[in-house]
């Protein structure tokens, strides 16, 4: 049961008429009538309860791009509904108008589209459906709640795919689409094929040329077919915000273009997540499926506020990844996580493995060791040092155990991490 | 694009009725209950010479007493009642330790019965008994009495006390003063001239349940009070009435007030009842943690400052420009301070020792040569890097 704005006015104005009255029957016949119609109302009103409610729409959406999601509403009832409706959603979901009007004669059905804009990453659970029923004079309502489940799963953005053509066309470079004539690391044999003028008299296969009674020449393309495994820690680094979003957004947001651009590439991509326990993965998937496979098992995760367990982890690697592949930990360069966790395990991971750690990097380190001017200033260039000179003692020691480290900010990361990628690629070290 | 149907959340009107039972029949019996045992105990109240309290301080000792011995005792609360209830024969007990208006005495003093008044106050006496005069007061202790009062010569030794009185002039009334304390008695009677008797006790306290089997109380008190038909027992607790006084602001606003602010008051509930109802349950949802990613490095920062630490400051920062400047003037990592010097001078243009002050020097000695090294080592920087 609720109450309306209407009744409470309607007291306001029989306080007038009392004051012009002056009697204290004047007020108890005052309230008496306001009574009466509240329970007339309460009875008149439309049930709530036998209204049906389902909803269909959207099921997932990009970070910041709108989702529709509809819900039907059907009166099965005797009486007319007038009603004022709340869809709701947990904040983030952005539901901008949450409350609407409905008027719902009987055996009749709405459709109300309820618009959604998430501000955060992760699955957004409709809560419940609240309907308030006004009675015909509009004094008082009945009030009741439908559960109409929804789930509505918000993806990582995938901010890098502007990157991805310039990429692309750097494959290009290196792929047999472009065929090489010259033998070098990071190819392999492609094919022969007749001898046009123009071509490097070097590739010239000359047992084949024998054989064939022309001149034919070898080709060469780029390796394919090799492994790519991300491995992305969502341990406590992973929460620290870097800019307005925590550091797994940007390691995600890289993840995807190089599972993008390896997928082009011919390669075959698998994706954990992991800090003492398994997280999420993806193995196994076509290229044509990869991404969509990965934004989904990237959405619902969170930053776990616990230190990543790098002997789980690397044994997990181990598991997956039986044959030589390329491993990418996406992880924060921190010198305490990393010279305890992570060091350790790296020999039993670059024994097989070709290692690439990419880590996302606070331009608020920089910029404080960039200060000058007073003594504030100055100790903050010195704590920004300190952590510069961390960082370079950690990236030395990876260095020195064959790993290939890549560091940038939330927007450099994913191009600088594609582009060294494609260093290795061109370099034959998959 | 699946669809699905919903599920009402809320009881129906009948379960939550039937689920209501089983508290709404708690709630009345103890609602029954509460009220059974505040009926039963009306009687009881603890005021002070009330004839239905049974409290140390009360008379129903006195009244059941009295009862025995075939008198009517009636409680009233009011001086006309009083007047009605006790005639011609009848006694009147009247306690006016409280202050009693003088509309009130005027009515008693015109009753035909025999007055008792119990601790008078300074404006009952010259009204009621106008041959008295109040003197002191005595604390309460046995006494004999003293008089030629057949009730009090038959009671004996009791217990009395309160105020003192002393005779005034007469007209015609016989007067017996007992119980005596330095010249004043605590208990006196007047006849009157049309055969009515006034008696005044000093004090109640002879009266009370606890003082009654004192020494000769009791039978003090039955025998002023006892020989009579019927008791009006006149409490003047509770019965204070100011009508000379000047009117109350009740009286002098106009008679709409009330109601109409009893009216916007119900208006101001129901507007607190219609903003105040929520609709639906409110949504929770677990936030992410929020710690910036150089929460650490600034931390550090603070405590360079508050700790003071220009050496570790300037260490870090030189090590920082070294870190750079290396690489610029060729020179390997491990090479020694002397040689890097060397090299960096020659690069910048600089002089040897100065230019090992700034890159091995000892750490400043305040805060502003903290920020001219800062300074200094950028601007060597410079030099190495444009010469």
């Amino acid at each position: 049961m609720a109450l309306s704005r209407r009744l409470a006015l309607l007291a306001l104005l029989g306080a007038l008429v009392v004051a012009l009255t002056g009697s204290i029957w004047t007020v108890l016949a005052v309230n008496a009538v306001l009574l009466i119609g509240v329970a007339a109302d309460l009875v008149l009103a439309g049930s709530v309860r036998s209204l049906r409610l389902s909803r269909s729409g959207d099921t997932a959406v990009r970070l910041g791009e709108p989702a529709d999601v509809t819900l039907r509403i059907s009166n099965p009832g005797t009486r007319r509904v007038r009603a004022v409706l709340r869809d709701a959603w947990p904040p983030s979901a952005g539901v901008a108008r949450p409350r609407t009007s409905v008027d719902l004669p009987p055996g009749e059905r709405r459709v109300i589209t309820t618009e959604l804009l998430p501000t955060r990453r992760g699955d957004r659970i409709a809560e419940r459906v609240t309907v308030r029923s006004l009675g015909p004079m509009g004094l008082a309502a009945r009030q009741g709640s439908h559960s109409a489940p929804w789930r509505v799963r918000v993806l990582p953005p995938f901010t890098s795919r502007k990157h991805l053509p310039s990429k692309l066309a750097r494959l290009r470079d290196l792929d047999g689409r472009t065929a090489v004539l010259v033998r070098g690391q990071g190819t392999e044999f492609d094919s022969l094929r007749e001898y046009v003028p123009g071509d490097d008299v070097r590739s010239i296969d000359w047992r084949a040329t024998a054989r064939a009674g022309d001149v034919v020449v070898r080709t060469w393309r780029p390796e394919r077919d090799r492994r790519v495994l991300l491995v992305l820690d969502t341990g406590r680094t992973s929460a620290g915000r870097v800019g307005d979003a925590p550091r797994l957004d940007a390691a995600m947001d890289a993840a995807l273009l190089l599972a993008a651009l390896a997928a082009r590439a011919g390669d075959r991509v698998d994706f954990i997540a992991h800090d003492r326990v398994l997280r999420a993965a993806v193995s196994g998937t076509s290229a044509t499926e990869l991404l969509p496979a990965l934004v989904q098992a990237m959405a619902p995760l969170e930053p776990q506020l616990v230190e990543p367990d790098w002997e789980a982890i690397a044994a997990e690697i181990l598991r997956r990844a039986p044959h030589r592949c390329l491993v990418v930990l996406l992880t924060a360069l921190d010198p305490a996580p990393v010279e305890h966790g992570l060091l350790p395990v790296l020999p039993r991971l670059t024994r097989k493995h070709r290692v690439l750690l990419a880590s996302v990097a606070d331009p608020r380190i920089a910029e404080m060791a960039a200060s000058r001017g007073d003594a504030e200033a100055v100790y903050d260039a010195a704590a920004g040092a300190r952590a510069g000179l961390d960082r370079r003692r950690v990236t030395a020691a990876l260095g020195r155990t064959g790993v290939t480290v890549v560091e940038g900010s939330p927007d450099d990361l994913p191009p600088r991490l594609a582009d060294g990628y494609l260093a290795l690629k061109a370099a034959g070290l998959l | 694009m699946t669809t699905v149907t919903s599920t009402p959340l809320d009881p129906r009107a009948r379960d939550r009725i039937r689920s209501l039972r089983r508290p709404t029949l708690v709630v009345g019996l103890v609602v029954i209950a509460v009220a059974a045992i505040t009926y039963a105990r009306a009687g009881d109240s603890n005021a002070y010479l009330d004839p239905n309290a049974a409290s140390p301080a009360g008379a129903r000792a006195l009244r059941v007493l009295l009862e025995e011995r075939g008198v009517t005792v009636v409680p009233v609360t009011t001086s006309p009642a009083a007047a009605a209830e006790a005639g011609t024969g009848d006694a009147l007990l009247v306690d006016t330790a409280q202050d009693i208006s003088a509309k009130d005495l005027t009515v008693l003093a015109q009753s035909r019965a025999d007055l008792v008044l119990v601790d008078p106050s300074p404006s009952a006496l010259p009204v009621l008994a106008p041959w008295l005069q109040a003197v002191d007061t005595a604390p309460d202790e046995p006494r004999d009495a003293v008089c030629t009062l057949p009730a009090a010569v038959a009671a004996g030794r009791a217990v009395t006390g309160g105020l003192t009185f002393s005779e005034l002039a007469t007209h015609g009334e016989v007067v017996s003063l007992c119980y005596a304390v330095d010249g004043a008695a605590t208990v006196a009677q007047a006849r009157l001239l049309d055969g009515r008797t006034v008696t005044v006790l000093g004090s109640g306290s002879t009266l009370t349940n606890d003082q009654l089997a004192n020494e000769g109380d009791a039978a003090l008190a039955l025998n002023l009070l006892g020989a009579h038909r019927t008791l009006a027992w006149y409490v003047t607790t509770n019965t204070v009435e100011d009508t000379s006084g000047t009117a109350s602001l009740g009286d002098l606003l106009p008679r709409w007030v009330y109601p109409t602010l009893l009216q916007l008051f119900v208006a101001v509930l129901l507007l607190v009842l219609w903003q105040g109802r929520r609709f639906g349950s409110v949504v929770t949802e677990p936030l992410p943690v929020v710690v910036r990613a150089a929460e650490a490095t600034e931390g550090r920062a603070r405590l360079y400052r508050r700790a003071g630490a220009r050496d570790r400051a300037a260490q870090n920062l030189r090590a920082a420009a070294l870190a750079r400047l290396i690489p610029l003037v060729g020179q390997s990592r491990a090479a020694n301070p002397a040689a890097v010097t060397e090299a960096v001078a020659a690069r910048s243009g600089r002089t040897v020792p100065d230019v090992g002050a700034l890159l091995y020097g000892a750490a400043p000695a305040d805060d502003a040569a903290l920020v001219r090294l800062a300074h200094e080592l950028d601007v060597l920087e410079r030099m190495v890097r444009h010469p």
